[in-house]
């Protein structure tokens, strides 16, 4: 259809083109000697032990935040399909701000709330004592408060859809016939909300996996996610063929989570996101 | 009645309190960062002795950082029309005609969505510097309309679904010409989604960090680059104020939507 046009143009020669490159790059081989063809640099990227340890470190960050981030959005999606029309717009207000703001002034803020001389220390020091400090920043608890944050507003709307979606009268006629409150929320709530937790939970991995600012700015040495390794070997040892399989790498990664939300949500992957 | 309400706001006291909890955890960095940017110190000062607007004044001053403010507008300005001008046509075509492969053209549309930005922040690094865009307002700008333009027609598509065809079919009935029903009918019916789809387009760019520091030079950076740079290497109070800018910015973007919403709410047709 010709209307597309343009926008099809614009993935070809934006999107898929410079794909195309990366793959490239990360199979090809250019030297004074010849050029080549190798999967040496995807043998490395699934073997070296270095990578593996920041593939893990990757995953269980993200993992971690986005469980934490689900314990405390899914209270917060009830508690707003509990109020009025008028009142979940206003509370929403709260959850929308952090998500609308930059995470790098996030990011900022994390520094200045966690750091030794913090928001937070200076409470524990006015509470235990001047000489008592946890550390929070440049390890890997920063990195985690600071990605829950992260995620709380990308789980909140697709728990709250479902929540908001279930007929009353399903409500309504377990209370009629003798549930509990508990029983109620657990046999039929809980269960019908399944699929915007699953939505909420897989859309905040997938952007999780690929954070860059926050490990850089909040992690110590030993929390260096894939994006951070992917630019330490493009923009500063200038190992273009390993930051390209690198890529690849995540790419397949994000891929997977990418396949299982669309296997749930079909064609509408982000209509409720926002 | 009244006591079986008051048991069971009772028992969710618990609930509330963490409720409560989660919305200051959500909200305080915007206000810690805020109090702080009205400090009359170097050093960063949380409470601030005096509340003054010297680091404001410092902003305001510092070229460096004006020089990537507006560098950022420029970006996200030109990102929002590129942004429109692709996605608008796009969202039309799929929304009201049927072709071949319509369904996995939509997928295709979003694709770049689905795909972590530093990944194709790796891909136009490499395909920038071929065509020597790197380092130039043009690379960012295509750069940013690319992870932008899919959540314009996104947006737009939504909308699109909600105008009636039928309301198009009358006035061609009528006599309407195909243009005239575009900019008289499909175009102001619209109209939310597209103000929505180029907000969401000029946001996205605005925020963007990673193919912005991938991309730009000393002499392109945005606001983000600038940042990033300034909370990793230097300790400049700038950054409060800067922050509490932007903070400002998505304030307005918040007060937008839940107007939005609750507008759309005012309308009879779309709750249910």
């Amino acid at each position: 259809m010709i209307f597309a046009l343009p926008m099809v143009l614009m993935l070809v020669l934006l999107f898929a083109a410079p794909m195309a490159i990366v793959i490239y790059m990360s199979v090809h081989v250019s030297k004074l000697s010849g050029s080549y063809y190798t999967l040496e640099f995807y043998r490395q990227a699934i073997t070296d032990s270095l990578y593996l340890s920041v593939y893990w470190n990757t995953v269980a960050i993200s993992v971690l935040s986005v469980a934490v981030g689900l314990l405390l959005s899914y209270p917060v999606a009830y508690h707003l399909s509990r109020q009025t029309v008028r009142v979940r717009a206003l509370l929403s207000a709260l959850v929308l701000l952090p998500f609308y703001t930059s995470i790098l002034v996030k990011s900022y803020a994390f520094t200045v709330i966690l750091g030794d001389d913090g928001v937070i220390n200076q409470m524990i020091g006015l509470v235990f004592g001047e000489s008592t400090r946890v550390s929070l920043l440049f390890n890997r608890t920063g990195v985690i408060i600071a990605i829950v944050h992260f995620v709380i507003p990308l789980m909140v709307f697709p728990i709250l859809a479902s929540l908001v979606a279930q007929p009353p009268a399903l409500r309504t006629a377990a209370e009629v016939m003798g549930a509990s409150n508990a029983r109620i929320f657990w046999r039929i709530t809980f269960p019908l909300s399944l699929p915007g937790v699953a939505t909420g939970a897989i859309m905040s991995l997938i952007m999780s996996l690929g954070i860059f600012i926050t490990p850089a700015l909040l992690g110590g040495r030993r929390d260096m996610m894939i994006a951070n390794l992917i630019n330490y070997y493009l923009r500063e040892t200038l190992d273009w063929q390993i930051a390209a399989a690198l890529s690849i790498v995540l790419l397949a990664i994000g891929m997977i989570f990418v396949v299982m939300l669309m296997r749930l949500r079909g064609a509408q992957l982000f209509t409720n996101a926002s | 009645m009244g006591t079986a309400a008051s048991t069971r706001s009772r028992r969710q006291w618990p609930l509330t309190a963490l409720v409560v909890l989660v919305y200051i955890f959500l909200v305080a960095p915007s206000l810690i960062v805020i109090i702080i940017s009205f400090g009359d110190t170097d050093e960063y000062m949380f409470p601030p002795r005096r509340l003054s607007f010297y680091i404001y004044q410092l902003y305001f001053n510092d070229v460096q950082w004006l020089n990537a403010t507006r560098q950022s507008f420029i970006v996200a300005g030109l990102t929002m029309v590129l942004s429109m001008a692709v996605a608008l046509p796009a969202a039309y075509a799929t929304a009201r005609f049927t072709f071949f492969m319509r369904a996995g053209l939509n997928y295709l549309l979003i694709l770049p969505a689905v795909v972590p930005n530093v990944v194709i922040a790796v891909g136009l690094y490499f395909y920038l510097g071929q065509l020597g865009l790197n380092g130039t307002t043009t690379g960012l700008v295509l750069g940013h309309t690319l992870i932008a333009a899919p959540f314009s027609f996104i947006m737009i598509l939504a909308g699109l679904r909600q105008v009636d065809p039928n309301l198009e079919a009358a006035a061609r009935i009528m006599g309407a010409s195909e243009l005239r029903v575009l900019t008289r009918v499909t175009i102001p019916l619209l109209l939310p989604s597209i103000v929505g789809g180029a907000l969401i387009a000029f946001l996205m760019s605005f925020d963007e960090f990673i193919i912005a520091f991938f991309i730009s030079s000393s002499a392109t950076e945005t606001l983000p680059v600038r940042m990033f740079a300034a909370i990793r290497w230097e300790i400049s109070p700038i950054i409060a104020a800067v922050s509490s800018l932007l903070t400002l910015v998505s304030l307005v973007a918040v007060m937008l939507v839940t107007l939005g919403a609750s507008r759309k709410r005012a309308a009879p047709s779309s709750e249910g």
